[in-house]
Parts: structure tokens; C-alpha cells; sequence
């Protein structure tokens, strides 16, 4: 085969395939730094979660306010928090989300968490879905999943302190 | 083994599940395999966390629900998770680097000592926070 007609090979799915592996590189980069945040923020000791005693005092509040918390704390379904625990807890995440930068990082998250796996799925896919109807069917769905959980995920994000 | 070789090089053109498990029995370079197949599996299991996560988020719409979402996650045996989700998460991100370093600079040469210190990166991450996460479960109430 000569070079002009290695060239002429290129096509678009060829183009499509360099196209998602690099849109892998830029997401991933992407997610390496704004998902690190998200793991600090979200999972470890600090100020954007509740201490224990921040958690049972509210426990406490909740409880004594509303009757949905009271029957919640008292079938267990809401637990105190251990000695030393940091928990997530609503008003933690009102305080953060009131600020509009937040979840404009957060719904980008989003986008590139969605965006980098479905990627990644519809490449392991290929590997080893070697029908095409098949293949289409997937990646259709595919599709379909990643648009439901964008639109949910950004409508849970965005509606936080808004109602 | 030698059987597996062949019938790997045999079906070359033609990868499939099948194919993958001939070629991962035959394969020599144990330090690029695994980070391959981990790559993936890690990759894999994030997204179905993802898509559970995504759909939790729900719950923010009513306080009293997210509340109780979040202490469903505070189950001891979820906090073991979490730790393993840290551990999935710094393998890939450490791996993924490690693939745009050696595809930037190095080719393959230096793959298995870079992929050595992926794993020992991931090791100390994975320590360091599963045993932050861990600790009001685990460790403080075996304390005196």
C-alpha cells in the first residue's frame, strides 16, 4: 500500500478514535486535579465536613425541629457520630454550593468523571464486542445512561439551596 | 504455556475476551500486564461508583433524605469501601500519569520502574487516608 493511500485511509472513524484518545488525556488531567480536590474535600478531615460534635449538635437541632428527622434518629436511619468522625451533612454542603464557583467546579467534575468513563467503557467495549449492531446498540445506550446522569447530576447540583 | 503462546499469536487479529485470557496466561512482562489489566478494572469499577454516586445525589433535593443517604454510608463496613475506592482511585490516577509520562519522554524503557513507583505511590496514598477514613471505626476504639 502506498503512503497516498494510507493517507486516504484516514477516515473519519480513525479521526473519531484519536479524537477520543485525546479528549482521555484532557479529561484525565482534568480529573486529576479537580477529583483529588473533590477526595480531600468530600472524604478527608477538614473544615468542609462536620466534626462529630458540629454533627450531634445538629442531630440534636434536626431533631428536636422536624418530625422526619425525629422518626429518622429514632429507627436509627440517623446515626451519631463517633468520637473523632468528620461526616457530610446538608448544611455543610448548603454553606459550600451558596457559592456559585463551587458548583460551577462541581458540575464540571461531573462532566469530566461522565465524560472520561463512558470513554473509557465504549474502549473496553470495543475490545471485545466484535458484532456492529451489537456495538451500536451499546454505545446508544451508552449515550443515553451518560445524558440521563448529566442532566440528574446537574440538576442535584444546581438545585441546592434553591428551593 | 508454549500451547497458550501460540494460540495467542494464532488469534492475534482477532482480540476478544477469549484471546485475553490465552494472552494474559502467556504473558511475560508481568509489570505492563498488570498495570494494563488493573488500568482497566480500576477504570471499570470507578464507573459503576460513579453511576451510584450520581444517582445518591438525589437526595440532596430533600435534607432530611440526604442525611439519611449519607449515614447509610457510615457503616463500617461502607468505610472499608471508601478506602478501597481511595485505593482505585490513586492506582488510576498514578497509572494514567505514569502512561502520559512514558508516552511524553520514555517510550518503554523505564516502564517497569516507573510502573514500581505507581504501586508504591498508590501504597502510601491508599495507607495514609483508608487509615484516615478508617480510624473512628477500627483503630480509635481499639485505643486505650
Amino acid at each position: 500500500m502506498s503512503s497516498q493511500n494510507e493517507n486516504q485511509e484516514v477516515r473519519s472513524p480513525v479521526r473519531f478514535k484519536a479524537f477520543g484518545w485525546l479528549m482521555q488525556r484532557i479529561t484525565g488531567v482534568g480529573l486529576l486535579l479537580f477529583l483529588g480536590l473533590h477526595f480531600w474535600l468530600q472524604h478527608m478531615p477538614n473544615g468542609f465536613l462536620a466534626t462529630a460534635e458540629e454533627y450531634n449538635s445538629i442531630l440534636r437541632e434536626l431533631g428536636s425541629t422536624g418530625q422526619e428527622f425525629a422518626d429518622a434518629i429514632a429507627e436509627g436511619a440517623l446515626k451519631e457520630a463517633l468520637p473523632g468522625e468528620h461526616v457530610i451533612t446538608y448544611s455543610k454542603v448548603l454553606e459550600r454550593l451558596q457559592t456559585p464557583l463551587w458548583k460551577m467546579i462541581d458540575v464540571m467534575l461531573l462532566f469530566l468523571a461522565l465524560s472520561h468513563g463512558m470513554l473509557g467503557v465504549s474502549r473496553s467495549l470495543g475490545d471485545y464486542m466484535h458484532n456492529e449492531r451489537l456495538r451500536k446498540i451499546a454505545v446508544a445506550a451508552g449515550w443515553t445512561v451518560s445524558v440521563l446522569l448529566a442532566w440528574q447530576g446537574t440538576m442535584a447540583v444546581m438545585s441546592v439551596g434553591m428551593n | 504455556m508454549q500451547e497458550n503462546i501460540e494460540r495467542s499469536g494464532q488469534s492475534r487479529n482477532r482480540p476478544s475476551f477469549r484471546t485475553f485470557l490465552f494472552t494474559a496466561s502467556s504473558y511475560r512482562k508481568l509489570a505492563g500486564m498488570s498495570a494494563w489489566l488493573l488500568h482497566r478494572f480500576t477504570g471499570l469499577a470507578l464507573v459503576a461508583y460513579l453511576v451510584l454516586h450520581i444517582m445518591g445525589l438525589r437526595s440532596l433535593a430533600d435534607p432530611a433524605a440526604f442525611e439519611i443517604y449519607v449515614t447509610t454510608y457510615r457503616n463500617p463496613l461502607f468505610k472499608i469501601a471508601e478506602a478501597i475506592l481511595l485505593g482505585s482511585v490513586a492506582f488510576h490516577a498514578f497509572n494514567g500519569v505514569r502512561i502520559m509520562i512514558q508516552d511524553a519522554f520514555y517510550r518503554s524503557e523505564r516502564q517497569r520502574q516507573l510502573f514500581y513507583g505507581v504501586l508504591v505511590l498508590t501504597f502510601v496514598v491508599t495507607l495514609v487516608g483508608g487509615l484516615s477514613i478508617i480510624f473512628p471505626y477500627f483503630i480509635a476504639p481499639m485505643l486505650p
